[in-house]
């Protein structure tokens, strides 16, 4: 209990931290924040809109701690503020329809590479060195290194442009509306969830498989894997109830740190397969200067790692019997 | 006389490196009677762990047993194990031969629970159910004196001196013939390892299994085996009855084990250690592989190969100076108090 | 230093990296030398194919090359003169002339940036390793929290509000947003590495900390520093192209990020002009895949564990002779057969 309640303190702190960030920045940047913020836009803007948006950014006359805590006073409220080239729709509805579909994929998207990728690492350790191994693991290991935006484009290229075999993008097909009851809806999603799905999941799966084989390697010199064997325990059993089951512990604080990078590179999946994440709204409101929204975005994003990462912290607890406490 | 329990003949194990091969065990034969506690001691380094794993053929790479017989009488006849496929060695181990390993916490798998790492031996080598399977367990807990609600607890959880009577009473779950113990109390304090000692003991008597115990304590030894063999640089050099072993040696390397301990009675006399360092495998010497360190040596003990050999009845030594000689101790007036 | 190059010689991973590393390199600085047109001015007809494929189609114009590859009749009219190695972009730049000049940016924002990041990771992490105390706290709490800052966001937001971030910005701030993962490796580095006996021994002698940090410490840290840096070029070329590909770059720079943004915006991949998609993503894989080649080689050479080695294959092979030479004597049943547990034989 009380290491939840540690990670959960450190995660606020994370979070202030960001919202901090979002403070800073433009600020830090020359000239009125403000009026160069709408300077960029691509909408008009109304002088009271100017001043609405001055007073909820806590860009008021008066000293700078008065305008953090102001801020911080609206961050933790929620009130994200209000978006520009969407308005008057505020920043929470933008993002909470995006945040959804972020979810979906990126939540997918770890679950299967990082499954595929464990299985695989602990096939390539426990044959170590045989064809298997000396292929696939540098291979995965030069495939994890092909930068995102590659990948995706040229799944997008090959099979939806030049194969024609899945759609070019968004989450559904235009036009359709949103049944979540409906079969043929979501068969729908799926469809169009597929190369988005294997261009998130391809980068990460070498990485995992990497990770679970270095374990396993580092693993199979203890003695209880000894002793296994010494039992005549069945091979499969050494495996995966010895070996791997303890090589799992790293492979899950692996996955905590690797969670960082997959929302940033699934960023660039979204964007080229227009698919209605996050990522789609970042490129969007960058174009736009929308900046109430970008640093809504940082925030919400900010959130979604430390909501991973707890996942993660609750997993290692259940899978290290001696994080638990009592007898 | 009845067939020894098992029979170790001219084991030979090397370490494959780049650089070439190196014979870290060197034509070691002993036998183990039915009942008997054979003791195998030495320097670290000297080669008993590597004996000891590959008996059961748990060696592990660059280790490679590159000759030799193991004979082991299954209560079907002898049968070289050395000759057994990966199928038959995976019946024959634990259900006749079993191993306790230096640090209990190291052998017990830190992620499941203790009624498991008994439950999956048992049901793997029988055809009893799972109740039938806790039910031995909680049967073999007893017999270590452990109370059986333990059995859901995980491997922290136990203290030093019962993780270790927890992996003896695993190497007991389907009554073996033979168990290796390769130093089982090294990591344990006195009292504690004394208990242990006396419980193995006991369990010996009792259940009537063999035990080939391995150490480099010499004095332990002696009080707990009932034969010793000494080993030297990979080369088994003496093997004795327990209590002839320190009182009359046949061989220099032992008589300097011996007058290395401190006596606890007796007046008070200067310690004479073994001068030297252990050999490097790499670069071995013609002859005696002891030779360097020995102040008996002599022009033979450089030219001619050693070999085990009688001495006396049921007294091996493998030194050239043995032969048909008196015991090296008896050449000193100060006999070492065991 | 003579060790190390024979231990990288040996290793096929490393040789390959850095191989692949030289040939961009002579590609970043020889540019001018080795292309024929310049790469930001038009010098070419709109999306012409690349030459090899204009001469093959114009060879055989019924082979597999003109009907699928070079099918566009007007494209293949433009491209007649056929002397643009990998073609033209839609403005009628020369496409490999941009790649061999944007690998000029593209390398030096990788090594700046890399430089920034492993400076960084190694004050911080040496600091936190061996001061402990109140500045470790201070530290490994800043290094947290960036950790688990995402940083695609972060940089996104930051060149957002920096406008049209040139290069030289680019780097700086991936320097200054991804530096505390080496930190962290490299912290616990020391801190293992303090507790060591040739450590201890030159504090008890009265040596300042300075110079233990950099004479007792650093040279240990030196493979753990190595591959950080090398992970953190690749990582740097990669977010670089990434960040100009969304439009948050200089337009007016010719690196591979560029490139891709081009292909975006002229919605290129519609239009089928393949080789405009092709070069860059081929020069950033190849890149990539070769840093990551030398940082594994890196890696494994730092951890003997790692290492595969000539021993262990002889070992295998032995090993598999005489499992084959092991036949059972009878069919091996799956269990032993009912053993009575209570002390008897079957």
């Amino acid at each position: 209990m009380g290491f939840f309640l540690r990670r959960l303190s450190f995660y606020f702190i994370a979070l202030l931290f960001a919202a901090t960030l979002n403070f800073i920045i433009p600020r830090a940047m020359p000239g009125d924040p403000v009026t160069m913020m709408f300077a960029n836009a691509t909408t008009q803007v109304t002088p009271e809109r100017i001043a609405a948006m001055k007073e909820l950014l806590g860009f008021v006359d008066g000293p700078l701690y008065e305008q953090f805590f102001i801020y911080i006073k609206s961050v933790l409220s929620w009130e994200l503020g209000t978006s520009v080239q969407f308005y008057p729709l505020s920043v929470n509805s933008v993002l909470g329809n995006a945040f959804g579909w972020s979810l979906f994929l990126a939540g997918s998207a770890v679950l299967l590479s990082f499954t595929l990728g464990s299985v695989l690492g602990i096939f390539a350790a426990w044959r170590r060195g045989s064809k298997f191994d000396t292929i696939f693991s540098p291979g995965m290991l030069a495939v994890q290194s092909v930068p995102q935006v590659v990948i995706a484009m040229i799944l997008m290229f090959t099979f939806a442009i030049g194969l024609g075999w899945f759609p070019t993008g968004n989450a559904y097909t235009p036009g359709l509306t949103p049944d979540w009851t409906s079969w043929t809806f979501l068969k729908d999603v799926a469809y169009h969830a597929v190369l988005p799905l294997i261009a998130a999941s391809i980068v990460q799966v070498g990485g995992f498989l990497i990770n679970m084989r270095n374990n396993m390697i580092n693993l199979l010199a203890e003695d209880y894997i000894t002793m296994a064997k010494g039992k005549g325990l069945s091979e499969n059993r050494v495996v995966f109830n010895y070996a791997a089951r303890n090589a799992m512990l790293p492979s899950v604080t692996a996955l905590s740190m690797a969670l960082g990078m997959a929302i940033g590179g699934q960023m660039i999946v979204e964007i080229i397969f227009n698919y209605p994440g996050l990522g789609t709204v970042l490129l969007n409101a960058i174009n736009a200067r929308d900046y109430q929204v970008l640093q809504g975005q940082l925030l919400v994003m900010t959130l979604f790692m430390l909501f991973f990462n707890l996942l993660a912290d609750m997993l290692y607890v259940v899978l290290d019997p001696r994080l638990r406490k009592g007898a | 006389m009845t067939t020894p329990q098992i029979s170790i003949r001219n084991l030979c194990v090397d370490y494959i490196t780049a650089d070439g091969d190196v014979r870290a065990v060197n034509n070691v034969s002993f036998d183990i009677g039915k009942g008997e506690v054979f003791g195998l001691a030495g320097e670290s380094g000297c080669g008993k762990s590597t004996v000891a794993f590959s008996l059961m053929r748990l060696h592990k790479p660059p280790a490679y047993i590159s000759g030799g017989e193991v004979l082991f009488d299954d209560g079907n006849g002898a049968k070289d194990i050395m000759k057994y496929s990966d199928g038959e060695m995976g019946i024959f181990r634990w259900s006749e031969m079993s191993m306790v390993f230096q640090s209990a916490m190291n052998a017990l798998n830190p992620v499941i629970p203790i009624v498991d790492q008994f439950t999956d031996v048992i049901m793997r080598h029988t055809d009893k159910n799972k109740y039938e399977a806790v039910k031995r367990a909680e049967q073999l807990l007893q017999i270590v004196d452990i109370h059986p609600n333990r059995l859901s607890d995980y491997p922290h959880q136990f203290s030093g001196g019962m993780r270790q009577r927890l992996v003896i009473a695993i190497a007991l779950a389907l009554n073996p013939k033979l168990i290796i113990m390769d130093e089982p109390t090294t990591a344990l304090d006195v009292v504690v390892q004394r208990e242990i000692l006396q419980k193995i003991y006991a369990l010996k008597e009792e259940f009537g299994f063999s035990i080939l115990f391995i150490t480099h304590d010499l004095s332990l030894m002696v009080e707990f085996s009932d034969r010793i063999g000494i080993m030297y640089s990979g080369e088994l050099i003496e093997v004795a009855a327990a209590k002839d072993i320190l009182e009359s040696p046949y061989h220099p390397y032992t008589h300097g084990l011996g007058s290395s301990f401190p006596s606890l009675t007796g007046p008070k006399a200067e310690l004479k250690g073994i001068p030297g360092n252990p050999l490097n495998l790499l670069d071995l010497p013609q002859g005696c592989r002891f030779q360097a360190r020995c102040e008996r040596v002599t022009d033979i003990c450089r030219r001619k190969a050693t070999q085990l050999r009688d001495v006396q009845a049921g007294h091996l030594s493998n030194c050239h100076l043995a032969v048909g000689g008196q015991p090296i101790a008896i050449v000193e007036t100060e006999a070492v108090a065991v | 230093m003579k060790g190390l190059i024979k231990l990288l010689s040996n290793n096929p991973k490393a040789l390959f990296g850095c191989s692949i590393l030289f040939i961009f390199i002579f590609m970043a600085v020889f540019a001018p030398l080795i292309t024929g047109h310049v790469p930001d001015k038009r010098t070419g007809k709109p999306h012409e194919y690349p030459g090899a494929i204009v001469k093959m189609a114009q060879a055989s114009p019924d082979g597999w090359v003109a009907q699928n590859l070079a099918d566009d009749k007007r494209k293949m009219l433009m491209s007649k003169k056929a002397d643009h190695v990998l073609g033209t972009t839609r403005m009628g730049r020369d496409v490999w002339a941009q790649v061999a000049y944007g690998a000029r940016v593209s390398l030096a924002v990788g090594f700046g940036a890399g430089i920034v990041v492993c400076f960084l990771a190694t004050v911080v992490g040496i600091s936190a390793g061996y001061f402990g105390g109140r500045v470790d706290d201070i530290l490994s709490a800043a290094m947290n929290i960036m950790l688990v800052i995402p940083q695609y966001p972060l940089l996104f937001v930051l060149a957002a509000f920096i406008g049209e971030a040139g290069p030289l910005t680019i780097a700086l701030i991936i320097g200054m947003t991804s530096w505390a993962w080496g930190a962290r490796v490299i912290r616990a580095q020391t801190m293992s590495l303090r507790e060591k006996e040739f450590v201890k021994a030159a504090e008890v002698l009265g040596e300042s900390r300075i110079r233990i940090i950099f004479i007792e410490i650093l040279p240990n840290l030196i493979s753990i520093v190595g591959a950080s840096f090398i992970g953190s070029v690749s990582y740097a070329i990669v977010t670089e192209a990434t960040i100009s590909f969304l439009g948050l770059g200089d337009p007016g720079t010719i690196s591979w990020g560029i490139m891709l943004y081009n292909v975006q915006t002229s919605s290129a991949i519609l239009i089928g002009a393949w080789w405009e998609l092709l070069a860059p993503c081929l020069a950033l894989s190849t890149l990539a895949i070769g840093l990551s080649m030398l940082n594994f080689a890196v890696d494994e050479i730092a951890n003997p564990q790692l290492r595969s080695n000539k021993g262990m294959k002889r070992w295998e092979k032995m090993a598999k002779k005489d499992k084959e030479s092991r036949t059972p004597h009878t069919a091996v049943p799956s269990f032993a057969g009912v053993k009575d547990l209570a002390g008897g034989e079957k």
